[in-house]
C-alpha cells in the first residue's frame, strides 16, 4: 500500500507528536511505501521514506497554499492519507477532501492542539470538526511514548515491551482501517 | 608599565571604593572578600557575548541581611551587556513557543547611579555544588535543563521575529565563519603545526557537514551552560548568567557542557554519550559532535588569546591548555575517548601552575 502522511510536526521538531510521526513512518515503511509531507526544513531521515517539506518560515498565507498544492500532487501517488491534527494540516486536508476520493484518516497526535481547539471554539474548532467529518475515521489513540534508556539506571525492559506492544496494537488498528474502514 | 593584572586590580579597587557608598545609600553593603574578581578573572573575556568589562560582587541587603549578587559596570560595553542580559532574562519568561519556563534568581534592583549600571539579584547558595552531587543527580538535572532549552524552538515566521527581537541568533554559516576566524588567528599566532593542521581539518569537516548543523538551528541554547553559571534549588536549575543565551544550534549548550565534563567529570560525559546513543537520532548525535568540535576550536582560540595576554606561570598554563584542548579536539574528531592518562597529566600540570588566588576562586565554584 502507498501511504502519504501529512503532519505539522516532524523531527527536528520536539515533542510527542513529532516523534510519533517519525516512528509511524519508520514502522509503516517496513511493509508499505511511505511518503511524508511536513512543515519544516531539513527533516531527520528514514531509510526508504521520502519526505517533502514546506518551510514554516513562510508567512501563513503562503505556507498553507503550498502545503495544499503538495498534498494535491502527492495524493495521486498514494492509496491512503494519514493526517495528523493541527489547523495547518486540517485546513489544507479539508480542501483536499473535496477533490479526492482517497481515504483520509485523521490521527489526534497533538492532544494539546486538539484541546485548545475545543476550548477556544470559533473558527479553530470549526476547521477541526469539518476536517474530521470529511475523514474516513478519526483515530484518537496514540501508542505510549518510548521510555528513555538512561545511564546509571537499569534498562527499562518491561516498559520497552509495553511500548512495543502498544505500537503493535496501533499498527494493527491502522492496517485494519486501511482495509475495512471503521 | 603596568601588567593587565595590575590594571584589572586597580579597576576593581577603584570600582569597589566608588561603589560602596552608593550601595550603602541604597541599602546594601559589599562583602570584604570578593571571590569573583580575583585569580584569572582579569583574563576572562567571554568569546560568545559582547564581552564588556563588568564586576560580579557579593553583598548583603542591610534591611533583612539577605545575601545578594551585584553585577556592575561603568563602561559602555559592560553596561550594554548588563542591559542585554536583563532583556533576555525577561524575554525568557515570555516565550510563548517554549514548552517550559526558565528559573532565574529574583531581581532586586536595576538602575544606574553615578555612572554605574547595577543589577542586583538574590544570592543562591551553591551547596552542595553541582559536581559534589551524585552523578545520577547531575545527569538528571542537566538533561532536564537541556530538554527545557530544546523545548523552545523558533520555527515559524512569528517565532523567529520574537527571537530576533530579544536574542542573538547564530546560524550554521555563522559557526563556520567564526571557526574560520579561530583558524586564522591560530595561524597568525604561529601555534604548533600539527595543532594548526588539526584545526584546518576540523574546519573542513564542519564545512562538509554544515547541513547537520543547520538542521538543529533555531533552538534556544545557553552557550555557557556549565556548573558555575547555574544553581540547583529544590531539584530545579536556576540560570545565573543570561548573557550567553541565544538562538542557535540546539547542541551548542550541550557541547560546552560535555567538553567541560571531559575534564571535570568523565563519567557524566560518558553517561550523556550513552543517552544520546540510545535515545536520539543519528543526525542529532552528529550535530552534537559538530558542535563539540566547534566549541573546542573556540576554547583553543580563547586560550591562544589568553596566552598572549599573560606572563610567567599563567602563560605556561595557557600554553598547556591550548594543547590539552587540542588533544580533546583530536579525540572527538576521531570518535575516541580522551585517555585517563592524558586528562590526569594535564590536571597535574594545571594544579602546579595555577596561582593560589585562582585556586581560591575555584573553590566550591563547580
Amino acid at each position: 500500500m502507498r501511504i502519504l502522511i501529512a503532519t505539522p510536526l516532524y523531527p527536528p521538531d520536539c515533542g510527542g507528536a513529532a516523534l510519533y510521526t517519525k516512528e509511524l513512518a519508520k514502522r509503516l515503511s517496513e511493509s508499505h511505501t511511505v511518503r511524508v509531507l511536513h512543515y519544516g526544513h531539513l527533516p531527520e531521515k528514514i531509510e526508504g521514506v521520502k519526505t517533502f517539506s514546506v518551510s514554516k518560515r513562510y508567512p501563513l498565507f503562503l505556507r498553507l497554499p503550498s502545503f495544499f498544492f503538495f498534498l494535491l500532487k502527492e495524493i495521486r501517488h498514494a492509496d491512503v492519507l494519514i493526517a495528523e491534527n493541527g489547523p495547518s494540516v486540517e485546513l489544507p486536508v479539508l480542501f483536499l477532501s473535496h477533490l479526492t476520493s482517497k481515504p483520509i484518516i485523521f490521527h489526534i497526535g497533538d492532544r494539546d492542539a486538539h484541546e485548545y481547539a475545543q476550548k477556544k471554539g470559533g473558527l479553530r474548532k470549526r476547521i477541526e470538526e469539518r476536517a474530521f467529518s470529511r475523514a474516513k475515521t478519526t483515530l484518537p489513540q496514540t501508542p505510549i511514548s518510548r521510555p528513555e534508556i538512561l545511564p546509571f539506571r537499569p534498562h527499562p525492559t518491561e516498559k520497552m515491551t509495553k511500548y512495543e506492544e502498544s505500537w503493535k496494537t496501533h499498527l494493527t488498528r491502522l492496517t485494519h482501517l486501511f482495509s475495512y474502514g471503521n | 608599565m603596568a601588567t593587565r593584572e595590575q590594571i584589572w586590580n586597580t579597576y576593581v579597587a577603584e570600582t569597589i571604593q566608588a561603589l560602596a557608598p552608593i550601595l550603602k545609600k541604597g541599602g546594601y553593603i559589599l562583602d570584604n572578600e570578593q571571590p569573583h574578581v580575583v585569580g584569572e578573572r582579569f583574563l576572562m573575556q567571554a568569546v560568545t557575548t559582547t564581552s564588556g568589562k563588568k564586576l560580579i560582587l557579593l553583598g548583603t541587603r542591610i534591611a533583612d541581611r539577605k545575601r545578594v549578587v551585584i553585577k556592575v559596570s561603568n563602561e559602555k560595553a559592560g553596561i550594554s551587556e548588563l542591559k542585554e542580559e536583563r532583556k533576555v532574562r525577561h524575554a525568557l519568561k515570555a516565550i510563548r513557543f517554549a514548552y517550559r519556563t526558565f528559573n532565574s534568581p529574583k531581581e532586586l534592583f536595576w538602575g544606574k547611579k553615578k555612572g554605574y549600571a547595577m543589577f542586583i539579584q538574590e544570592f543562591l547558595p551553591n551547596s552542595p555544588t553541582f559536581l559534589e552531587r551524585p552523578v545520577k543527580e547531575q545527569f538528571d538535572l542537566a538533561l532536564s535543563a537541556f530538554k527545557g532549552q530544546e523545548g523552545a524552538h523558533a520555527t515559524t515566521y512569528a517565532h523567529q521575529r520574537f527571537a530576533r527581537r530579544y536574542f542573538n541568533e547564530k546560524k550554521a554559516g555563522d559557526y563556520i565563519t567564526s571557526f574560520e576566524g579561530f583558524v586564522q588567528y591560530a595561524e597568525q599566532n604561529r601555534i604548533a603545526e600539527d595543532l594548526f593542521k588539526l584545526l584546518q581539518v576540523t574546519l573542513m569537516y564542519l564545512k562538509e557537514n554544515k547541513t547537520d548543523i543547520e538542521r538543529y538551528q533555531g533552538f534556544l541554547t545557553h552557550t555557557d551552560f556549565v556548573p558555575h553559571n547555574f544553581r540547583v534549588i529544590d531539584d530545579s536549575i536556576y540560570l545565573l548568567d543570561h548573557s550567553s543565551i541565544r538562538f542557535g544550534n540546539k547542541h551548542e549548550g550541550w557541547a560546552r557542557f560535555l567538553n567541560f565534563m571531559t575534564l571535570y567529570n568523565p563519567d557524566l560525559e560518558e553517561g550523556f554519550a550513552l543517552y544520546m546513543r540510545e535515545n536520539r537520532s543519528l543526525e542529532e548525535r552528529h550535530s552534537l559532535k559538530l558542535m563539540r568540535l566547534y566549541r573546542l576550536g573556540e576554547i583553543i582560540y580563547y586560550y591562544i588569546t589568553a596566552e598572549e595576554r599573560s606572563s610567567g606561570d599563567l602563560k605556561m598554563l595557557n600554553h598547556e591548555r591550548i594543547y590539552f584542548w587540542g588533544c580533546v579536539l583530536k579525540r572527538i574528531l576521531h570518535d575516541e575517548k580522551l585517555r585517563t592518562n592524558e586528562r590526569e597529566a594535564y590536571i597535574k600540570k594545571r594544579d602546579a601552575l595555577r596561582s593560589p588566588e585562582e585556586k581560591m576562586r575555584q573553590k566550591g565554584l563547580h
